[in-house]
């Protein structure tokens, strides 16, 4: 008995290390969850903003294209107007809004694919990653106007 | 094998790109010239005279880096270059001599390959930036691009056009070979043919265009065979014959003759082979001997063989050692 006793007295030192092992893994889970949220939060919205300012400056410079060529008639035109269109369509069709989306790396691939004959076509020598989209959506507004 | 070699006699050996690789060599439709390409920049134009091999023309100042394979036009009136600087020449034949009529842009590295469809209206070209691009050409020999295609993952080393529909196949370091059709003004991989098991260097269609031949790192020579697809949309191409344990080294190119139908082998071991399809096989399972061979064919790589398109036997390869030789294949 008196053992027994002796050991309710020291129980909350000798399981101390257990409590706050215990308490200290609630606590690390629930700020590990907050860190990794805020993590994944970042690393999503900064993919997202990557991916979606890519396709639609896509989206605008083939816009932009349309708008300015859509009254010209010779075959040419209607030619280049017609590789806008798929594009643009492509761009339309892209789960771009659903990360989980299987089809997105394909349709993201075939996108860019198409840009690049647009390029060739438009004959734009331009190297994206040493122009900023910026300047050059300035540019078009420029030659819109 | 002493006496397969009998079956492969040296007619002439040319020092082509002296001091440099011979990458490249093509007939002309006609058979009468021969183009080829190397590590100096340069395209030549050679030609028989009486009973030699002459250089008829060198074409110079196109390309910036190593030209690494040449075209000819299905009317043998233009000449396509295809450059490590990233960019294709169209050359037309004049008087005597090419020049140059305009360069094809767009590519973002090395332009590994550059092949004419029959119809001659376009040109398919490829490159490490693991795109296939088609170029169409209009009456006023300008060029648009119709097509960019992304099918690959890496590195594409091949194209070239099936003989007689408007069917593209390309070859590439994924291991994987791709086969386009066009579809709404687009072209589209229909087809992923995958059985090699490292890069696959050279394509080449026999003349009905049913089968495939392909060449790989993995020192095989594999040969597809096109079947009616079961749900009707995607092409269905099988391998039917898988040629291993005759190349010692990376197999670069393959040949099939449009006139014998023997199937000629570029390899890394110095040496080229030809085979023929045994008689009376069954044509799902096709079995193919080795005929003639020249183990020493040259001091280093072979990178390329091909056939003459109209002198039955004749057969070009080019090396390393920046030689072409000329051989003569003779059935017994």
């Amino acid at each position: 008995m008196a053992i027994e006793r002796s050991g309710d007295i020291f129980d909350s030192i000798l399981l101390a290390d257990d409590m706050f092992r215990g308490e200290g893994y609630r606590e690390g889970y629930a700020q590990g969850t907050c860190r990794g949220l805020m993590g994944g939060r970042r690393h999503g919205s900064s993919h997202g903003a990557r991916l979606s300012n890519e396709f639609y400056f896509y989206h605008g410079f083939a816009s932009t294209w349309k708008y300015l060529l859509q009254q010209n008639t010779d075959a040419k035109c209607r030619k280049r107007l017609k590789v806008l269109e798929s594009l643009l369509g492509l761009i339309q069709d892209c789960p771009l809004v659903d990360p989980q989306s299987a089809k997105l790396p394909n349709d993201a691939e075939k996108i860019r694919a198409k840009f690049r004959q647009v390029m060739e076509l438009f004959v734009v020598c331009l190297q994206l990653d040493q122009i900023s989209c910026l300047q050059l959506e300035q540019r078009l507004h420029v030659s819109l106007e | 094998m002493s006496d397969m070699k009998e079956n492969l006699i040296l007619e002439h050996r040319l020092s082509a790109h002296p001091d440099s690789r011979c990458w490249f060599v093509a007939w002309s439709p006609s058979g009468s010239l021969l183009a080829s390409c190397g590590g100096d920049k340069s395209v030549r134009i050679w030609g028989r005279e009486g009973d030699s091999w002459v250089c008829k023309s060198i074409l110079e100042d196109g390309h910036q880096r190593t030209v690494r394979k040449v075209a000819w036009s299905p009317c043998g009136n233009y000449l396509a270059s295809a450059s490590f600087d990233a960019t294709t020449c169209i050359w037309k034949k004049k008087n005597d001599g090419f020049e140059s009529l305009t360069v094809l842009e767009g590519h973002e590295n090395e332009v590994k390959c550059v092949a004419w469809a029959p119809s001659g209206n376009l040109l398919a070209t490829c490159s490490r930036d693991k795109s296939v691009w088609v170029w169409e050409v209009d009456e006023d020999d300008e060029y648009e691009c119709v097509t960019v295609v992304n099918s690959h993952t890496q590195d594409v080393k091949h194209v070239v056009w099936h003989p007689n529909q408007e069917l593209l196949a390309s070859a590439s370091y994924d291991n994987n070979i791709c086969i386009y059709k066009e579809e709404d003004d687009d072209w589209e991989c229909r087809a992923t043919l995958q059985g090699h098991t490292s890069t696959v260097w050279g394509l080449c269609f026999d003349t009905s265009g049913e089968r495939l031949a392909s060449c790989s790192d993995d020192r095989t020579v594999k040969i597809w065979k096109e079947y009616p697809s079961e749900s009707g949309q995607d092409l269905s191409w099988k391998c039917v014959c898988t040629l291993s344990g005759y190349h010692r080294r990376t197999v670069y190119d393959v040949s099939w003759c449009q006139l014998t139908a023997a199937l000629a082998t570029a390899c890394g071991d110095d040496a080229v082979r030809v085979f023929k399809e045994d008689e009376g096989g069954d044509p799902n399972q096709p079995v193919f001997s080795l005929v003639a061979q020249a183990t020493r064919a040259h001091n280093q790589d072979v990178n390329c063989v091909a056939w003459n398109p109209k002198e039955a036997g004749l057969l070009a390869s080019c090396s390393d050692d920046g030689d072409i030789a000329i051989w003569r294949f003779k059935e017994d």
